[in-house]
């Protein structure tokens, strides 16, 4: 079995604009931050997965033809991934299918977006759904994650309050972290005082439009032992999908909820299976999932086995989840994405934090002795799912 | 039961032009709007898919039958959207799926006729309320002909 | 390949291509062909572990065009990954899921729909970058033409010069393309319904700055081969029979055809000249492949070669060789 590993996580500090880079410059940034922290240099990677998530987003057709030689790629295999929002993880496990095969020893997978620049981000996401039927109402982002919020809601008689524990603990977290977009902590009385985007979604719950550059460095097991590059391993990946269609996710012959992410669990559970964890909330220490909203949080932890559905708010009430609780992993020390969102990247970003956790490089969020890490991502209308387990080392979890 | 349509083309600018081809499936559901009906296609394991789609994606299986379903259902889910988007309509206004009598996927559309001003009121109205389609007077052939009210 | 990395055969391909589809929606050509590729096979979506897909946003008008291409290829419940860049890199994915065992049975669907636009060479447009290429109106013909430029000092082809000095009949034809195809792992199909093996793929892409590159050169196409010759597994194409090549331009099909170093006896575009065989840019490529392993398939060819090009005047390319037999060497 050949194993892959995480060598190096690099990040830009993400802000709302950059005007003093260009989109290739700040693509290069992550690059070059990514290589750095895997101390490695361009000449050593064998190919390069780019993650870009819509073209529309950074007004070039095929962007990542465009930042080939910022990238410092030009003349290697280079291939963009796209699974919207989860782009940034799925390029992860693409490149780790590189490395499996046996064809390649080192890959990059390294981007940038700049969601604020846009100017009309939620218009032009309008356009994911069906061409027929879902144009002519104001689906985006916003409305398809407050429709799942208030499901939620109904279906587990829950409310506002619940999702506002997530924000504060979130934004404590990215309060400590030096390069996530929210710095400042939040309180629970503050949230509930935001302004309303798309009710029950309010200011307070939302993650910013970030600008910003990641990547990770990917090695294959024999390249590590034979260079004695320190990694974290990973020990088991998943993907999923659902219907695009959300009015399918409710009735009585609905396969999974919108008010869930079961979809998420099957991914989970893939990942797992392999890493060969049966007990989550026991055997996981760090988890950096994909989050946009607080909300989307707690459907999250519960697919990820932390808590029974509809349990996740009883959780953060006891404390869990937060850093320097006593049981269960640590969710979103980083902040997570609703504190840092440059989408194209923000699945590489959780595999990142992950990352550093387990090889203790995670500085001021760092949690103690973390071993086990998972990370997972989401992209379309809740509709693609990414996961994937790191350790420390590659002993049975 | 309507006749089978003639394609249709939705227009849509997005920086780009485009033309879209919308399937006989499609195109026959907004021309049943135009008689004020909504109709579904039912799939290999009975599921009756409102809007309806030429296949099923659960199995990878074309749909077969056509069923008209009632005009009237539950809202499973809902919105109110308060903040402006550019190139969206102006705010505030309500979005709800509903699962009309006889469907088995909910339907996406306005909610139109509530007072938003309070926006958790409204909420309370929406949740789990019973919703009535109503049709534009002069349809255009696309999801724009139809909208929700509560009942 | 070694015991730990399977051989992988293609078993199954199905193709939509026409100039103009008005009466399907881009989904439901997506539908119809990759139910009859499953079908050609005797399988089902059941027996497909994974999918990966290939589209281009602004050609289809869609955002994020994977979310409607979930459904139709067949993607919700499975590991489902879209590889943006061209058509060509889902077959490459597709192919190395398999050889790391990740997959037993991968399909692979690609597609480019330009009637849905009402100005396709728009859509190409806006793959200038804004600051210089797009007020020169850059797009594939152009660009095309550019490069050929480099290969011949006159016209030669059949019917009005288009962009000098390219005429009609040297451009590719342009329509709505769907192909699907299932790749698997010896061992897990019935064997003799193999339609071809894969034995490997290179690819590589280029610099992006039209000034930067030889265009005559071909040089991320020589990195590509110069992978696969590193690795010693797939004949190089000094033994092919056959090679389908979707370049740009017919003068570019002739410079490569050339580089290759074919011998004499060895078939260029079989299948049909550029003009011939319908196609779009984000897909060229993997159309081309599809022929290679047709070539396969019928008995003309033992070692065909499918190559493909992508982004302007060929920025990236990407080669993929189909044998009859499974791990034929040089």
């Amino acid at each position: 079995m050949n194993h892959v590993g995480i060598a190096g996580f690099g990040q830009t500090k993400a802000v709302t604009t950059r005007s003093d880079v260009t989109f290739p410059e700040l693509v290069r940034e992550g690059v070059d931050l990514a290589l750095a922290a895997a101390n490695m240099t361009m000449d050593q990677v064998d190919a390069v997965v780019y993650p870009l998530a819509p073209d529309a987003l950074i007004g070039v057709n095929n962007g990542e033809r465009w930042v080939v030689d910022a990238i410092g790629a030009t003349g290697k295999p280079f291939m963009r991934v796209n699974n919207g929002g989860a782009t940034g993880m799925s390029a992860v496990l693409t490149a780790w299918t590189h490395i499996a095969s046996g064809l390649f020893d080192v890959v990059l997978v390294a981007g940038a977006d700049r969601v604020s620049e846009s100017g009309s981000a939620q218009s032009v996401l309008n356009k994911m759904w069906d061409v027929g039927y879902e144009r002519t109402v104001p689906l985006n982002t916003i409305t398809m994650l407050a429709m799942s919020a208030q499901r939620y809601m109904q279906l587990y008689d829950s409310d506002e309050v619940d999702m506002a524990l997530v924000s504060e603990k979130n934004r404590y977290h990215a309060s400590l972290n030096p390069y996530a977009h929210l710095q400042s902590s939040i309180t629970v009385a503050e949230v509930l005082a935001s302004r309303t985007l798309a009710w029950p979604i309010k200011l307070g719950d939302a993650c910013p439009s970030s600008t910003g550059a990641a990547g990770v460095v990917m090695v294959s097991e024999r390249y590590a032992k034979e260079h004695g590059v320190e990694v974290a391993w990973v020990r088991g990946l998943g993907q999923n999908s659902e219907t695009l269609f959300m009015g399918d996710r409710v009735g009585p012959k609905h396969v999974g909820d919108h008010a869930d992410a079961d979809a998420l669990a099957v991914a989970f559970e893939r990942a797992y299976r392999q890493a060969g964890i049966v007990d989550p909330f026991a055997q996981i220490d760090v988890a950096e999932v994909y989050a946009p909203f607080s909300s989307v949080e707690l459907h999250v932890v519960e697919a990820a086995g932390f808590a029974p559905k509809g349990g996740a708010p009883q959780a953060l009430r006891e404390g869990k989840f937060r850093l320097g609780a006593t049981e269960g992993p640590v969710v979103n020390p980083s902040g997570g994405t609703q504190c840092t969102n440059p989408i194209a990247v923000t699945g590489t970003i959780r595999v990142g934090e992950a990352a550093n956790q387990v090889l203790g490089r995670a500085g001021a969020i760092q949690v103690d002795g973390a071993r086990v890490a998972v990370a997972s991502a989401i992209g379309g209308d809740h509709q693609f799912y990414s996961t994937m387990v790191l350790s420390t080392d590659l002993e049975e979890i | 039961m309507t006749t089978i349509a003639a394609p249709a083309f939705y227009e849509q600018t997005w920086d780009l032009s485009y033309r879209h081809a919308l399937g006989e499936t499609t195109s026959r559901f907004l021309a049943g709007l135009a008689e004020g009906k909504i109709l579904g296609r039912v799939t290999e394991e009975g599921r009756v898919i409102v809007p309806p789609r030429a296949f099923d994606d659960r199995t990878h299986t074309p749909t077969g039958d056509w069923v008209e379903v009632g005009n009237e259902g539950v809202v499973e889910m809902f919105t109110i959207v308060a903040e402006p988007f550019r190139g969206l309509p102006d705010p505030p206004y309500a979005l709800a799926y509903v699962l009309l009598d006889g469907a088995d996927t909910a339907l996406v559309g306005y909610v139109k006729g509530i007072d938003l001003s309070d926006p958790a009121a409204a909420a309370g109205k929406l949740k789990q309320a019973r919703a009535v389609v109503r049709f534009a007077d002069e349809p255009t052939g696309t999801a724009a002909d139809y909208w929700f009210e509560l009942a | 390949m070694t015991d730990s990395h399977p051989s992988v055969a293609v078993i199954a391909t199905a193709t939509t291509q026409l100039e103009r589809e008005t009466t399907r929606s881009l989904e439901e050509m997506i539908f119809d062909t990759t139910r009859a590729a499953l079908a050609g096979a005797c399988l089902t979506i059941d027996d497909i572990d994974a999918v990966v897909v290939s589209g281009n946003d602004e050609t289809d008008g869609r955002v994020i065009s994977i979310m409607a291409a979930s459904g139709p290829s067949g993607g919700v419940g499975r590991d489902l990954t879209m590889t943006a860049s061209s058509g060509d890199h889902a077959l490459v994915y597709g192919w190395m899921r398999v050889l790391a065992g990740q997959s037993r049975r991968v399909l692979v669907v690609g597609w480019s729909k330009p009637s849905e636009g009402v100005d396709p060479d728009h859509a190409e447009l806006v793959e200038a970058e804004p600051y210089l290429l797009r007020n020169v109106g850059m797009n594939h013909t152009a660009a095309a033409a550019l490069q050929a430029s480099l290969l011949q000092d006159a016209p030669t082809g059949d019917g009005p010069v288009v962009a000098w000095p390219l005429t009609h009949g040297d451009l590719p034809v342009r329509g709505d393309t769907v192909h699907a195809l299932v790749l698997a792992a010896e061992g897990s199909f019935e064997p003799g319904i193999e339609q071809a093996w894969l034995l490997d793929c290179g690819w590589a892409t280029g610099a992006y700055e039209l000034g930067q590159r030889d265009l005559a050169d071909f040089a991320p196409l020589r990195a590509s081969l110069d992978q696969m010759a590193a690795r010693g597994i797939a004949p190089e194409p000094g033994a092919w029979d056959a090679a389908e090549i979707g370049a740009d331009s017919e003068p570019s099909v002739r410079a490569v055809a050339d580089l290759l170093g074919l011998p004499s006896r060895a078939v260029v575009n079989a299948s049909g000249s550029l003009a011939d065989v319908i196609t779009a840019p984000h897909v060229q490529g993997l159309t081309r492949m599809v022929s290679a392993i047709g070539r396969i398939a019928e008995g003309a060819a033992s070692v065909a070669g499918g190559i493909g090009f992508h982004g302007f005047a060929g920025q990236g390319a990407t080669v993929a060789v189909f044998a009859a037999q499974k791990g034929a060497h040089a």
